[in-house]
Order: C-alpha cells, then sequence, then structure tokens
C-alpha cells in the first residue's frame, strides 16, 4: 500500500553533498504496523515528515519514488500532496500537549479539525463524542468542555489518536507518541493505538527509538542508523535473533527488567554528525563496529536477506560470525562483575528522612477561603547508608521528584525531619549549612538547562570553587588542576577543558553535569531522571559510569525514575510510590521478582519485556 | 540531525571534531557576529559619528552658538538665493548660526541620551533582577510599583518632576530615569523569569552560591545582551524626551543650546524660515533612527535564538 523505492533525501553541508537519508527501501501492506527505530540523529522522523510531504527546508530527494496505494506522491505537486494529509494520512506528533491548541477545548479541536475534513456541522457534535468515546476516555460529554492543560499526558494523546482516526486515513504516522508518557500510560496508549488499528485495518508507521517496544506493537522493523536502513524484518525475528551489529548493541545496551543481570554493552564513539557523512565512505557504522574489518571501510554494502524476509545491510558477514566484542560480553553476562552497590550497612546513614510530609494548600475564590490540601509527599521515611544505591519508581506526579527535593533542600517539609549527615537540616546554622550541603549534590534532569551556556566545561566542573567560604582559595592553578581529574573522572577527553556546552554533545554534557556534583566530592548523589533524554547507548555509558565512580569514589547515589530497568541495574534498594505514599519497598531483586502490590506489578508490566515471545502490551492495561 | 548523540567512553575520534567544531566554536565570534548586521554597523556609526560631533563641537562650529549677528537675521543657508557660506545652514531670528547651534545642540541631546539610558537602566534592571530571581512577595511588590508608576502620563510626569525640580540638564536626566525605568523592569524581568527557571541556577543555589553571587554570576550574564539592546533603544527616546521638554522651556536654561529650543525659537518663522525649524528636526531624526536601527540589530546579533535561524 505505501512504497518506498530507494529513497535518498540530500542536502548541504559546508558546500559539499551529503546524503543524509540513504536507499531507504520498505513497503507496507494494509493493515500492518511498521517501526521505525534508531537513536535520535538516524533519520527516523525525517522519513516520517517526507511521506506526510512536509520536508524540511533545505532538503530534497534525490533519487527514489514513494508509492501511496496507486499514487506517485513524488510526482504530485506540493498542494495535492498536503491535501492528502489528515484525509488519507495522519500524523500523531510526539508531545501531545503542545499539539494541541491550548486556548482552545478539546470539542473546539476536534470541531475545527472535522470541519477541515468537510464534515457538515450537524453531524459534527455527535461524531466527536462518538470518536472520543472509541479511545476509552472517561466522560466524554465533560471532556469536550476541558482544556488541553487540564488532562493527563496520556488523555491528550488519546485525544490526537481519535482525531487521527475520525477520517478512517488508510496510514497513520506516530512519531514517538509515548515518548513524552510515563510507563503506565505508555503502555495504555499503545494498546490502544494497536487495538484502533485493527478495527480500522489501518497502516501505521510507528517511530521510536525503543527497539523493544517496537518489537511488541509492530510487524516489521527497520532499523535506521545515520541515514542508512540497516536492518528489515519481521519484529519479534529482529528483537530475538538480530543480526546487524547496531541492532544487537542496541539490544545489548538496554537493561533488563526481568531475568539474569548483565553487563550494559557499550558502544564507544557516536553517531557521525551531518557534515561528516559527507566523507565517509563505506558503511556508516564501521567506525564504532566491533566487527568491522578492511571490507567495511569502503564501498557500501546493499541489503541482503539473511532469512525469510530478513534483510541486513553489512558488507561482512559479521551478522553471521560471532561477533568478538560483543560476544565476549555476552559471555560474562550470566553474572555482573559487581552487585548493585548496597553500601556499608553498619555505617551511619548519610542521609535520614523520618515521617516526612509534604503539603501544598492551594487556596481558592476570594480570598483563599476554599483551602484544598494536596499532600505531595505522605510520611516518608527512608534511610540511605554511605555508599549505597536506592532508587524510587512511580509514574509521574507520584511524589519522586518532590523527595528529591526535600533532600537536597529546595524544598522544605511541612512536618517531619531531614537529617543529612547527622545534621537536621531546618536546625542547622549558617556554619555547618555547607557541612550539609557538601555532602549531596544533585544531578539534574536535563543537561542543557543544567549548564550554563555562558560558562566553559572547566568553570563548570569547578563552579564550587566560587562559593563564598573557599574565597581566597578560588585561585587558577588549583582549580584547573580539579577540572582535570574531573574529567578523567567522568570519561571525558582533556581537550573538553575549554569548550563550552552548546559544543558537547547529549551524553557528554550529562557528564559534565555529573563531574560539576563530583567537585567537593560528596557522599551522596541525587539524581532525578538523568537519563530519560539520552539515546540508549549513551544511558549505558552514564549508568556504567556511575557505577564506576561508586567503586572508585564509594559515592551513594539516589536514582529517581520511571524507568525500572535502570533502576534495576543500579540499585540494590528499591522504593516504590504512588500519590506519595511509599507502597512496597525492598531489595530490588526481591521487589522485581515477587512484586507484593498491585500498583508494583502494573508499573512492571508496563515494561515491553526482553523476550519476543511475551504478550505485549498486556490487554489489561487497556481498559 | 544535528543532534549528535553519544559521546564517549574514549576520546571522539580526532575525525569526528571538525563537525562539532564547525557547529560551536569555529562560528563567528560576537564581534565578527556584530560586524555582519548591516543596522549595526550603520546604526553604531550614526550614533558614533553624533558622538564625535559633540565632543568636537568647538573646534567644527564656524560661530558661537549664541553670538547674535543682528545683521544677518533669518538668513537662509548657502545654497537658496540670498544664502552665504558665512552661515551654512543659515540663522534664526536673533541672527545665531543654525549648523553652530545644531552641533552644539548634540552635545546635550547626547548627554541626556547616554546618561538617562544608563540611570534607567541600572534602576530598572537590578529591580527586575531582584523582582524575577526571588519572586513571590517581593516580585508582586516590584511590579505593583511598575504598574502604578505606568499609569502616569509620561509627559505629565515628567512635567510635574521637572517644575519641582527646576531646570538643568541633570535635573532632565534624572527626569527621563524616573520614567523610562519601568520599561527596563518590565522587559528584562520577563527574561529573568525565564533564566530563574533554568536548572543551572538551581544547581548554582544547591552548590552554597550566595543570592548575590547567583544574581551576578547565573543571572545577570544571560539577561545582559538584552539589557544592552534596550539601552540604545532608550537613548532614542530620551533624546525624543529631551527635546520635548526643551521645546516648552522647562529643560535647561537658555544660555544652553539644544534642539528643542532651536525648534521652539524657529516655531515663531515657520512660513518665512523654515530651516531654522527643519535642521533640529533632522538631527533629532537622525539620532533616534541610529539609535533604533543600533538596538534592532543589537538584538538580533545578540540573541541566540534569532541567530540560528539566520546562520
Amino acid at each position: 500500500m505505501l512504497s518506498l523505492i530507494n529513497i535518498t533525501l540530500s542536502t548541504k553541508a559546508h558546500g559539499k553533498p551529503v546524503e543524509l537519508l540513504r536507499n531507504v527501501s520498505f513497503t507496507l501492506q494494509r493493515g500492518q504496523v511498521l517501526g521505525l527505530v534508531g537513536e535520535s540523529g538516524a533519520g527516523k522522523s525525517m522519513i516520517g515528515k517526507l511521506i506526510s510531504g512536509i520536508p524540511p527546508e533545505g532538503f530534497e530527494v534525490s533519487r527514489g519514488r514513494i508509492l501511496f496505494d496507486d499514487l506517485d506522491l513524488m510526482a504530485l505537486n506540493r498542494e495535492q500532496w498536503r491535501s492528502l494529509l489528515g484525509r488519507r494520512i495522519a500524523y500523531i506528533p510526539q508531545e501531545p500537549l503542545t499539539a494541541l491548541n491550548p486556548v482552545m477545548t478539546i470539542g473546539q479541536t476536534f470541531d475545527e479539525h472535522l470541519m477541515l475534513l468537510g464534515i457538515p456541522g450537524q453531524e459534527r457534535a455527535a461524531m466527536i463524542l462518538k470518536q472520543l468515546e472509541s479511545v476509552h476516555l472517561p466522560n466524554v460529554k465533560d471532556m469536550v468542555q476541558r482544556y488541553p492543560h487540564q488532562l493527563s499526558g496520556g488523555q491528550c494523546q488519546r485525544v490526537l489518536i481519535a482525531m487521527a482516526y475520525a477520517a478512517n486515513p488508510s496510514l497513520i504516522i506516530a512519531d514517538e507518541p509515548t515518548t513524552a508518557l510515563d510507563v503506565v500510560s505508555q503502555a495504555r496508549v499503545l494498546s490502544l493505538l494497536r487495538e484502533q488499528q485493527r478495527i480500522h485495518e489501518t497502516a501505521v508507521i510507528l517511530i521510536t527509538h525503543d527497539l523493544r517496544l517496537a518489537a511488541h506493537v509492530c510487524d516489521h522493523i527497520a532499523v535506521l542508523y545515520a541515514g542508512e536502513q540497516i536492518e528489515y524484518g519481521p519484529a519479534r525475528e529482529v528483537l530475538r535473533a538480530p543480526r546487524h551489529p547496531y541492532t544487537k548493541a542496541l539490544h545489548e545496551a538496554t537493561p533488563d527488567v526481568q531475568g539474569p543481570q548483565r553487563v550494559l554493552a557499550q558502544l564507544k564513539g557516536q553517531m557521525p554528525g551531518v557534515s561528516l557523512l559527507a566523507s565517509m565512505t563505506g558503511c556508516r557504522f564501521a567506525p564504532r563496529c566491533p566487527g568491522r574489518n578492511d571490507a567495511c571501510e569502503h564501498g557500501q554494502s546493499e541489503l541482503r536477506e539473511t532469512a525469510a524476509g530478513h534483510w541486513v545491510r553489512c558488507a561482512s558477514a559479521c551478522e553471521i560470525r560471532p561477533m568478538p566484542a560483543l560476544q565476549a560480553t555476552a559471555g560474562e553476562s550470566t553474572a555482573l562483575p559487581w552487585s548493585a552497590p548496597g553500601g556499608q550497612p553498619e555505617a551511619a546513614p548519610i542521609v535520614e528522612l523520618k515521617n516526612v510530609m509534604l503539603r501544598y494548600t492551594a487556596k481558592r475564590g476570594w480570598f483563599g477561603r476554599n483551602k484544598v490540601e494536596n499532600r505531595a509527599v505522605d510520611d516518608f521515611s527512608l534511610q540511605i547508608q554511605p555508599g549505597e544505591f536506592v532508587g524510587i519508581v512511580g509514574e509521574s506526579g507520584s511524589g519522586k521528584s518532590s523527595v528529591a527535593r526535600l533532600i537536597v533542600g529546595t524544598e522544605q517539609p511541612s512536618s517531619g525531619e531531614v537529617i543529612i549527615n547527622g545534621i537536621d537540616r531546618r536546625q542547622a546554622g549558617r556554619d555547618v549549612m555547607h557541612l550539609v550541603r557538601e555532602q549531596v549534590q544533585m544531578i539534574f534532569q536535563d543537561p542543557h538547562s543544567a549548564l550554563n551556556p555562558r560558562r566553559s566545561v572547566m568553570q563548570l566542573l569547578t563552579q564550587a570553587y566560587e562559593i563564598d567560604h573557599h574565597g581566597a582559595g578560588a585561585t587558577l592553578r588549583p582549580r584547573q588542576e580539579q577540572a582535570r581529574l574531573l574529567l578523567q573522572d567522568v570519561g571525558l577527553p582533556p581537550d573538553c577543558l575549554e569548550r563550552f556546552p552548546t559544543q558537547l554533545s547529549g551524553g557528554q554534557k550529562q557528564r559534565v553535569n555529573i563531574g560539576r556534583a563530583l567537585c567537593m566530592m560528596p557522599r551522596l548523589l541525587v539524581a532525578d531522571e538523568i537519563v530519560s533524554g539520552l539515546d540508549v547507548s549513551v544511558q549505558a555509558q552514564i549508568l556504567n559510569l556511575l557505577l564506576e565512580l561508586n567503586r572508585e569514589h564509594g559515592i551513594g547515589l539516589l536514582l529517581i525514575s520511571h524507568d525500572l530497568s535502570v533502576v534495576r541495574y543500579l540499585c540494590s534498594r528499591v522504593l516504590v510510590m504512588q500519590a506519595g505514599k511509599v507502597v512496597e519497598q525492598g531489595r530490588t531483586e526481591d521487589v522485581f521478582a515477587n512484586p507484593q502490590h498491585a500498583y508494583t506489578r502494573l508499573l512492571l508490566e508496563a515494561v515491553p519485556p526482553a523476550d519476543a515471545s511475551v504478550q505485549w502490551p498486556p490487554v489489561a492495561a487497556a481498559a | 540531525m544535528t543532534n549528535v548523540t553519544a559521546d564517549m567512553s574514549n576520546p571522539p575520534p580526532t575525525s569526528a571534531l571538525p563537525a562539532i567544531a564547525s557547529r560551536g566554536h569555529g562560528g563567528p565570534s560576537t564581534l565578527q557576529r556584530l560586524a555582519q548586521q548591516p543596522r549595526v554597523v550603520i546604526g553604531g556609526g550614526i550614533v558614533l559619528a553624533i558622538l564625535l560631533v559633540a565632543i568636537f563641537a568647538p573646534w567644527l562650529a564656524p560661530h558661537d552658538p549664541l553670538g547674535q549677528d543682528l545683521l544677518h537675521m533669518l538668513a537662509p543657508p548657502m545654497w537658496m538665493e540670498g544664502g552665504s557660506a558665512d552661515f551654512p545652514l543659515g540663522t534664526d531670528s536673533l541672527g545665531r548660526c543654525v549648523l553652530s547651534r545644531v552641533l552644539f545642540g548634540a552635545r546635550v541631546a547626547l548627554l541626556v541620551a547616554l546618561c538617562s539610558a544608563l540611570g534607567a537602566m541600572i534602576v530598572g534592571s537590578t529591580l527586575a533582577i531582584v523582582a524575577g530571581y526571588f519572586g513571590g512577595k517581593i516580585d508582586r511588590l516590584i511590579c505593583y510599583i511598575v504598574d502604578l508608576w505606568m499609569s502616569f502620563p509620561p509627559v505629565v510626569l515628567s512635567l510635574i518632576l521637572l517644575v519641582g525640580l527646576g531646570t538643568g540638564v541633570d535635573k532632565v536626566i534624572l527626569a527621563v530615569v524616573l520614567v523610562d525605568w519601568t520599561r527596563f523592569c518590565r522587559v528584562v524581568r520577563a527574561d529573568v523569569l525565564v533564566t530563574r527557571q533554568r536548572d543551572y541556577v538551581n544547581a548554582a543555589r544547591l552548590m552554597g552560591f550566595s543570592h548575590l553571587r547567583t544574581m551576578l554570576r547565573e543571572v545577570l550574564p544571560a539577561v545582559l545582551p538584552l539589557m544592552i539592546t534596550l539601552f540604545s533603544i532608550e537613548m532614542g527616546v530620551a533624546t525624543i524626551v529631551e527635546a520635548t521638554l526643551s521645546f516648552i522651556g522647562l529643560s535647561v536654561p537658555p544660555e544652553m543650546t539644544t534642539w528643542g529650543q532651536m525648534l521652539a525659537d524657529g516655531r515663531g518663522d515657520i512660513r518665512t524660515a523654515l530651516w531654522c525649524m527643519l535642521v533640529p528636526v533632522f538631527a533629532i531624526i537622525l539620532t533616534v533612527l541610529g539609535c533604533n536601527l543600533l538596538g534592532d540589530g543589537l538584538r538580533v546579533a545578540l540573541d541566540p535564538r534569532l541567530r540560528s535561524r539566520g546562520e
């Protein structure tokens, strides 16, 4: 129904032509789901935009054809192509909240959409209600009156799915539809998408960075790397037996939520940027490939069929031979060379929270007469030993980030005690405050926002030297020494010292971010979702870095995450939070292997499993 | 596609460095970027030229700006019939050289423009940073003051101030500062609020930076480009306010030459000697145009968001 034949998208970088997408070909049958998988920069969104007729400026299709039903899309003019959009091709965007107009109610937005589709006015109201009901939204009559900000992210995404299906399109392009959602909503939205797709017999292109998720939701998967389609095959087959070294690496860089623990294999280097592509002659993955040989550096390889319907682009036969580097880590995979850091149980706890409450009172009405109390953290107690890795999991709004803010002191508890290094934070005077502060440092979620763009890496890493009581100590020499040591600690090359944050990649920024927190050698790092914005292979590198820092410096970590597999990989102890309360806690292995609370089970089920044969998303999540 | 993902445990291959460099480091420096903006070059050129004229007015002017030549009252400019090279732009009703007066007028105009823009920037931005940084009650208090302040018509406010204070250049500067600091406060506060939300400001606090240090080291550098831009626009505004005030005779003592006074003096002879008004009007237009061009160019050159679109 849709086929791309040797699509090549070109642009010019520094005067040289660059093929941003190279020979991408696939076909999609009616009623099938195709997953486009790749890390950021792979060109997956570019394909989605291209098919919907909105190629980014400055790019042109230099080769290839796109056939949609019996239309040759490349032969259409822009107007004709655009007229397909919304009617026969629908697009589900990544950020559900920003995709809906904030000043219009759901009903108005939907009505406008239907009007553009040419549906007569008197039928629209009934149709909106019917469509919203079909995506399992509660109280649809009430829902049409609401504004987007009054809905959760998952609900917004449902509205967008309903709008996409309103025209009964034959193709839907979903660009990372669940990336902005937490695990539970993700599972629900995906099972809804799958259900709608079956009812309407629509073809769906699902763009995602998550190989496992794609394997479970899609029929076929195309894996992209630096604009090249490197693997294409039946979804479960690609996950069960990946052929291309990159697909294997992606698979092995993702931590598991069940089964034996293994060391995450990490890829070296990074995906080549646009300007680098022009000078690459051979396989674009070759510089990072653990199984490369001379042949890979020259000449492009063609897609070859290795098994029934399973195509791979790899010049050497490394998809058949066991791969040296990755195989080695796979051999170790039965046991970790370390256990998740448990710390020193007999030592005095570095952080102790005793029956902490955090309440917000919202005042409504004139002069705040109606007070509404909201408990963000409810009767929370926690002890963290030196060198221990503790995880807190829960969906968004469960109060886990509030716990982090309480510990670092940006939020004061309404009642209860926060004791750090034996000092009650509230009673700490000015003279001992720095003792409290330097024990606990925070790593921020968004490395981009956490680094002042006007400071160099050297200044960022040793920013703590500018604190008042160091005063005269802030001379240049010891600062530079310290910056060099920190740079080594976080595994950055020494020439980074003089660079500015805009000159670093996302992973490098996160390393600087960690390095800055390490500057005064704290005993506990508080990390709020520090890997959620990173690509899988970078995530593996950061996780391994944190374990290494623990071994070298005995640093403890409080990891706050919605990603259960990451928590399982790092933490020896885990707390599960729901609506401000701890519903389950214990050793990570015990909790994950044998969850007691229904909520823990719900969270665990929502994670796409590594095993291709397991049915996912769970049917129950649809309800 | 410029979203380079991974970095890694090893130094990136050397071949990757030019790619990164071309994105950030190899880019033009701030000065080069300023030089590439035609608006900055033209606007800056105009402002600089007026500045030089103001400084060197005693040497450039052919006559004493106050010297009356009663034999040559209302002499037309030299290219008109009856004009002479003695008075290139003619004379006014008291026989004073218009060219000399307009050159000397630039002194007061620029002095007022620079000092009052600087004053308004310091007062407005300080309050804005304090309001935006601390938020809450302090923010609300400062915003109420700004709202209240802005509800006075600016001309009436400065009139009241000048009537109360008396005349003199320093009084004019004070009046402009007191009227116009609110503009800085409003605009800069919005930018501070955005910066305040960035995690790096939080990080500095958690590291133990004092409030003052955080404001100076983390918040101020982020809003400085905006302040510079506003400063140059404010210079234009101050020029007009000063001309207005001297037009109604409330600005400086009569023995100082200003463009506003020239307008007021020339008003009586508008039908017979139009040049008496046209020359100072042209000077005011040129100054304000220069300041606005410079401000607009600076805004584009210093704003990273507009910059990336341009490049």
